[in-house]
């Protein structure tokens, strides 16, 4: 870490600022300028204590050099991690393909678009038993019901299940039924649910909060890691911006971004992300050459009757369409899935 | 033209909001519901006088249904445009690879760069005269003679090249040496500078501004074809975002969002949108899969030496993999590069 001491301090007032550095266990590396002291500070700067010293008088600026994270970092795990959703593999070459409708509505339906989806060639089913809406009066989900109808189609397609978990107290319940948990955008910084999902021993799918940076989202990850459970996949799902013509900002560069930075797989949702059909196959066609670890889609076979998000569904021939053009371009990236 | 009327709109109000549509020509059909009061209007939505309809007292909100412009929308044209810059096309499958230093810094630098962007498959040299640098202090370009370098090292390599145009005063001088004009992101908006270059015939790159929506991308690029010049190629780099660690944001989405509605080309900056060489790469690859019309990269052979944001340009190794990797992809895609 390093300390920029500001340039009227007092001498009086850089002897205690090494003096607290020292205090905590630090040692001080004083470099006198012309016009400025700085202060390198040896030691681990994660150290809770580190926070306070921004606000030692004399300080104008602490600046990191360790990453905040650890455990997702890249240092502490060089080798790509590769999660285990049921049998499928996500990351290190493996592609995830997360296809289904936004809310699991009832049997027949999500078992209408799993065998769409499944022929396409998704290899992950995705349903929302619990929907985080926008409004209160808007469709909040079958809850456990949609929990068993999502697993009962999985079963029978022959594919693992993803869904969303909004609630530290329904983290038992769905881990019964789910094979993966989701972590929606608007939970990421949730920490008592992260810690939750931390505990438990099934993957998770870590969604980009709407103005997290991509620290902030490996800071999260940190969370559900430093509970024990290793198995976290991040995706990028679009952040809020001005553009007014797109649900959200697609922000593709988070994906070399993380993995320069750390060894967790990241798949991209361009469906939040663009909000709109007409751009999703390019962004998900995108993120594949990008070298996302997979791509999350919704479908549904009759948009306009969705209860929850149906304008930004693809028709299943739209996603058939899709999954061709990307398993083209996954073999050109030398790339794969299962 | 739909106008909701406030809710709580008088009679007299609804009837004098009905007589200035009609002063402006438009055809009024008024719909009562339970809560409010619509009117539908039918008519030329850019009619001159349109915008002020906001300003009636009773009227809520304005919903246009035509798109703003009409020269650059796919309705007016629906094939995809392709440019010429020298002999090199741009769109309908034709990529353009723009590729050189951010700036001409001397002849010698400039050969070096561009033999080895031309060796790499780079279709088109840039290399900035005029530099818009956000410090007053900061290298500014070396002006006239920038542009004679770029000219002779373009020349040489049988490159077109392209440089920025900053003033309506150096419209001339630039369009006697470059092939391409280039309007940055922080002139999107300088309507003189746009109306300029639209009287000339040469191609125009014209850059997204920092904080312009795609729509106000396509107005600009109507203010140049507007003028007369039809040769316009958009150019997404990055808007201002909250994340701090790339320069700007790159919103990828706009390629196919100005491809839905426009039949202009549109080219990625992956420089200028991410700042880092860590990113660039996949960012360019990614364009590509996108459907964009080609891809802009900076490159420099010493970029600690660079006179000009040096950090974000690749080194002509990097840049030589990433065109290996670029050409593979527009196999795949059924894209061309021209040489």
């Amino acid at each position: 870490m390093i300390l920029v001491v500001k340039p009227d301090a007092t001498q009086e007032q850089i002897d205690h600022i090494i003096q607290r550095v020292e205090e905590l266990g630090f040692r001080p590396h004083v470099s006198r300028g012309e016009q400025r002291t700085i202060i390198g500070v040896i030691g681990d700067e994660r150290k809770p204590q580190v926070e306070t010293f921004g606000a030692i008088p004399g300080i104008e600026q602490v600046l990191a050099v360790l990453k905040p994270f650890k455990l997702a970092s890249r240092e502490f795990r060089k080798a790509d991690s590769v999660v285990t959703v049921g049998r499928v593999r996500i990351g290190g070459g493996h592609l995830a393909m997360i296809a289904g409708p936004c809310a699991v509505e009832s049997h027949e339906g999500l078992d209408r678009i799993a065998a769409h989806v499944k022929k396409g060639g998704a290899n992950i089913l995705r349903g929302g038993a619990f929907k985080p809406r926008t409004s209160p009066y808007a469709f909040q989900g079958m809850g456990e019901e949609g929990l068993r109808i999502l697993h009962d189609i999985g079963d029978k397609h022959g594919m693992p299940v993803v869904t969303e978990v909004m609630d530290p107290r329904q983290v038992g319940l769905v881990e019964q039924w789910a094979d993966m948990f989701q972590i929606g955008a608007r939970n990421m910084q949730n920490f008592d649910l992260l810690k939750e999902v931390g505990k438990a021993k099934k993957p998770v799918l870590l969604k980009r909060g709407m103005s997290a940076t991509v620290k902030d989202l490996l800071m999260s990850a940190e969370y559900i890691l430093a509970e024990g459970n290793q198995a976290v996949v991040l995706c990028e799902r679009g952040v809020r911006s001005f553009e007014d013509s797109t649900r959200n900002m697609l922000d593709m560069s988070a994906v070399p971004n993380v993995k320069g930075q750390s060894h967790l797989p990241i798949v991209v949702d361009p469906s939040h992300a663009t909000g709109r059909p007409d751009l999703i196959p390019s962004m998900a066609k995108a993120a594949v050459a990008a070298g996302a670890d997979g791509v999350h889609v919704e479908v549904h076979d009759c948009p306009e009757k969705a209860l929850s998000d149906g304008p930004q569904a693809l028709l299943p021939d739209q996603f058939v369409k899709l999954m061709q053009d990307v398993r083209k371009l996954a073999l050109a990236v030398g790339s794969s899935f299962d | 033209m739909i106008l909701v009327l406030r809710t709580d709109a008088t009679q007299p109000q609804i009837d004098h909001v009905i007589e200035r549509v009609v002063e402006l020509g438009f055809e009024p059909r008024v719909i009562t519901g339970a809560f409010r009061t619509i009117v539908a209007l039918i008519g030329d939505d850019n009619a001159p006088g349109v915008e002020k309809l906001d300003a009636i007292p009773g009227v809520e909100n304005v919903h246009r249904i035509l798109k703003p412009f009409k020269l650059a929308s796919r309705e007016f044209h629906r094939a995809d445009t392709v440019i010429d810059v020298g002999k090199v096309k741009v769109g309908g499958g034709h990529l353009a690879m723009i590729a050189g230093p951010c700036a001409v810094e001397s002849f010698e630098g400039l050969d070096r760069i561009a033999g080895h962007v031309k060796k790499a498959g780079a279709n088109i040299l840039r290399g900035g005269a005029f530099k818009p640098r956000t410090s007053p202090y900061a290298f500014q370009g070396m002006g006239e003679e920038g542009l004679k370098i770029l000219r002779d090292v373009g020349d040489k390599h049988g490159m077109p090249v392209v440089t920025e145009v900053m003033d309506t005063r150096q419209v001339p001088l630039v369009a006697k040496r470059a092939d391409m004009f280039q309007i940055g992101a922080r002139n999107m908006q300088n309507f003189d500078l746009l109306k300029e270059v639209g009287q000339t015939r040469k191609p125009v790159l014209l850059k997204r501004g920092m904080s312009a929506t795609v729509k106000d991308l396509l107005m600009s690029a109507e203010y140049v074809l507007a003028e007369g010049n039809p040769s316009v190629v958009l150019c997404e780099r990055g808007v201002r975002g909250f994340e701090d660690s790339t320069r700007n944001m790159l919103d990828l989405s706009a390629v196919p969002n100005v491809k839905g509605q426009s039949h202009l080309p549109i080219i990625v900056d992956p420089s200028h949108a991410t700042g880092r060489p860590d990113l660039i790469p996949s960012m360019a690859m990614a364009a590509v899969a996108a459907k964009a019309d080609g891809v802009h990269v900076e490159v420099h052979d010493c970029p600690e030496k660079a006179l000009s944001d040096g950090p974000q340009a690749l080194l002509p190794d990097q840049y030589q993999a990433l065109m290996v990797e670029l050409r593979k992809l527009a196999e795949v895609l059924g894209r061309t590069i021209d040489r």
